[in-house]
Parts: C-alpha cells; structure tokens; sequence
C-alpha cells in the first residue's frame, strides 16, 4: 500500500494574545471554582526558556482522565487551563485518580507559548507514586531523561515540576503514535 | 487511532531564526515518538453549558455593531480518514478590524473597539462543520524585524475527539501581499501545507447583502487504527 503525503492542517503558534479567548477554561477550573469529591494534589513550577529566563505567555493545559470521575459537576471534568504568571510560574490543583492505573501519569499537559510553533505534549509523574517501575510511558523514554517529568514533593499534598524547553534538562516532549 | 508520523516539512520549523522568539523557545530535540493508549483513544468531555448565546457572533459582544467587514467563517474538521470531527471544541480569537486586539499587552497604535472583543467558541456538528460570525480582522505590525507586519488572520483552537488531536493555528485570507514577508507563515517548509492555512472566498456561503462567506477545513492528525477492508 503507497503512502500518500499527509493534507493535515499545519499548526502556528498560539502567539501573545490568547489570554482573553482561554480565559473561560481558566476560570472553569481555577481551585476556587473546583468541585471535587476526591484527595487533590498541587503541582506548581516554572517554565523557562534555553537561557533560563521565565516564560511569561504561556498557557498550560492539563488532564487527569482518571481524575475526572471525582469532579461530574465540573465544566469540563478533569481538565485545568492556566497561563504562566510574569515570573513564568504556573500551578495545576488536580484530583487524584480514586483507581488510578498504576504507572499513568498523574496528567497529561500539553504546552503553547509565542514563539512555539507547535504545541508540545508531554506528561507529569510523582516522585513518590508506587507504579513508576512499571509504566509504560516512562519505560518508553530513555533513563537519563525521564527526571524531567517527575514532580518532586515538597509538602503534604504539594509538588514542584518545571517545563525547560530547551538544553541539558530540556523536558521530555512526546509525539503520541 | 492512530497517528502516523508527520513527514518533515508539514509542520513549521521549531526553531526558525528569521521568528526570533523560537530561537530559545522551540525545543532542540525531536519529540520522543510513544505508544500511549489514553491520549490515542480518549479525551476531555466538555459541558454544553460553556457555550453562551453570542459565542458565534462576535459582531453581537457590545452595545452595537463593531467597526469593519462583516463576514461568515465556516469549514469542516476532518480527521486523515475523511472522516467528521463531530462535537467537538473549537475556540477563536482575531484582532479587530483595525489590527489590534482586545488584549492589555497589545501596544499597536490602532484604536480598539468597544464593539468587538475578537473572541468565540462552538462546537462541531454531525457533520464536523463549524459557523461563526465576525469581523475581517486587520493586518498589524509585531516587531520581529523592521516593517514585520502579520498578515491578517483568525487564530484557531481545536481539541478534536481524541487528546492527541489537539491543534492551535492560524487561518489566513486569500491573496494576502504579507504571505512572502511573514516568518510566522514561512516557517513552515511545505508550500501545500502553507496553502492549506489560507481560506476560500465563498460565494455559496456568502449571505445575500449582509457578509461575505469564507471557508477554512481542517484536517486534524489521527487515523482509524483498525481500518476496515485491508
């Protein structure tokens, strides 16, 4: 069977004007707006670019499908939007899948910035989660990066994960088969 | 489903010197290409009361009628089958018609209008097709390089039927003079894949005297995995 070049539309970056258009997710998901009946984790960090300096345009997206099932009454169930602040700083408060499957990641984040052309996929881990060994994900990504998407704990229900796009630490960005 | 890789060239270079802020922006290695059933074969349900009544007219967000060409933007959202992307979630945002958007860190000296915020969202129907209402948005200087100024365009957010669809970009208008001048635009290598990016004047969505029509399809990355008749 010949394969035919791909007619998929192309993707452009999202550039420095989203704020206003996203900003309904954001509020639909914002701690004081969640309805959960689940334990909630907070996962907060920075993004940075190849000098390090704080990316201040970005917006985060993030799903816990297994999440999901504990917030019925939320718009869009399991789902968080937030743009990163001016220092670069983001947090995502989540509702911690009630039967996760062991080694899924605890969410799914998908990243945009001005002057990302395309969206970048990637996945949060924590540190102290007992599926890691056995994650199919993880297994898939080389040993020396995946530090890049586990989320260290800091406090009782809190976490720290940072996105770099860029250099040695430059996090793991997956193109999903 | 399934998601093929994409050959080289379709989509926009990440790091593309000539749009400087890609240069530190645009991540150095390939993306690690993963099996990964969830974002392949599921994604975020959406209520339908996000949707309010005006989401597909942004000509009706103020007290009166905004400034500028009133037009229609219609398309399809197909997946690489063909196949319709149905109920699914499109938002929209554009500058107003003088090229500045409703935005506090938009400094370009164009006035805005108290009648037109450039923003919207809506749902696919059975058939994946899309129709919302606005204003021609302008064309509008950036800063890049000397004299850079975007062609005018809509931005566009599709979350498809699967995660992994999920897509941000920009449609264009015909016949535009900025194409050959806009890093945006040029970074991506594939000439029919820039092609795709711009909308077709359409007569048959033009409606009477009221707003010209344009038409933009979509076709989002995926597959069926388990094609029938092989």
């Amino acid at each position: 069977m010949s394969k035919t070049v791909s007619n998929i539309t192309t993707s452009q970056t999202i550039g420095p004007f989203s704020h206003e258009a996203w900003q309904w997710a954001v509020d639909a998901c914002i701690p004081g707006n969640l309805k959960t009946t689940g334990e909630t984790v907070l996962v907060s960090g920075v993004i940075y670019d190849g000098d390090g300096a704080p990316i201040n345009d970005a917006q985060i997206e993030a799903w816990t499908p297994a999440g999901a099932a504990s917030e019925p009454e939320q718009l869009i169930p399991g789902f968080r939007r937030v743009p990163s602040g001016a220092d670069g700083e983001f947090s995502l408060r989540v509702s911690v899948p009630q039967s996760a499957t062991p080694g899924e990641p605890l969410m799914y984040v998908t990243v945009f910035a001005r002057g990302l052309v395309l969206h970048q996929f990637t996945a949060v881990f924590l540190e102290d989660d007992a599926g890691l060994a056995e994650s199919s994900i993880l297994n898939q990504v080389p040993e020396a990066r995946r530090a890049t998407l586990l989320a260290r704990r800091t406090g009782d229900g809190q976490y720290h994960w940072d996105i770099r796009m860029q250099g040695e630490a430059e996090t793991v960005f997956f193109d999903y088969a | 489903m399934k998601f093929d890789p994409i050959e080289p060239g379709i989509y926009p270079e990440l790091i593309y010197p000539a749009y400087k802020s890609t240069v530190k922006r645009g991540p150095q290695q390939a993306a690690l290409r993963i099996e990964a059933p969830v974002p392949a074969s599921q994604n975020i349900v959406v209520s339908s009361g996000i949707l309010l009544p005006n989401d597909t007219d942004l000509t009706a967000h103020g007290a009166s009628e905004p400034l500028g060409e009133k037009i229609v933007v219609t398309g399809r959202v197909l997946d690489e089958d063909g196949k319709p992307v149905r109920n699914s979630l499109l938002e929209v945002w554009q500058a107003n018609s003088a090229g500045r958007y409703w935005h506090s860190r938009d400094q370009h000296a164009a006035p805005l209008d108290p009648n037109f915020h450039g923003l919207g969202k809506m749902m696919t129907d059975d058939e994946g097709r899309y129709r919302f209402v606005t204003i021609k948005p302008g064309p509008y200087p950036w800063g890049n390089h000397d004299k850079a100024w975007r062609p005018a365009h809509i931005h566009f957010s599709m979350f498809g039927n699967v995660y992994a669809q999920r897509l941000v970009t920009q449609m264009y208008f015909p016949n535009d003079p900025l194409f050959d001048y806009d890093p945006i635009f040029q970074s991506v290598p594939d000439e029919a894949a820039r092609q795709r990016l711009i909308s077709r004047f359409s007569l048959e969505h033009t409606v009477g005297s009221e707003m010209l029509g344009y038409e933009f399809d979509i076709v989002l990355r995926g597959r069926n995995a388990t094609p029938m008749g092989l």
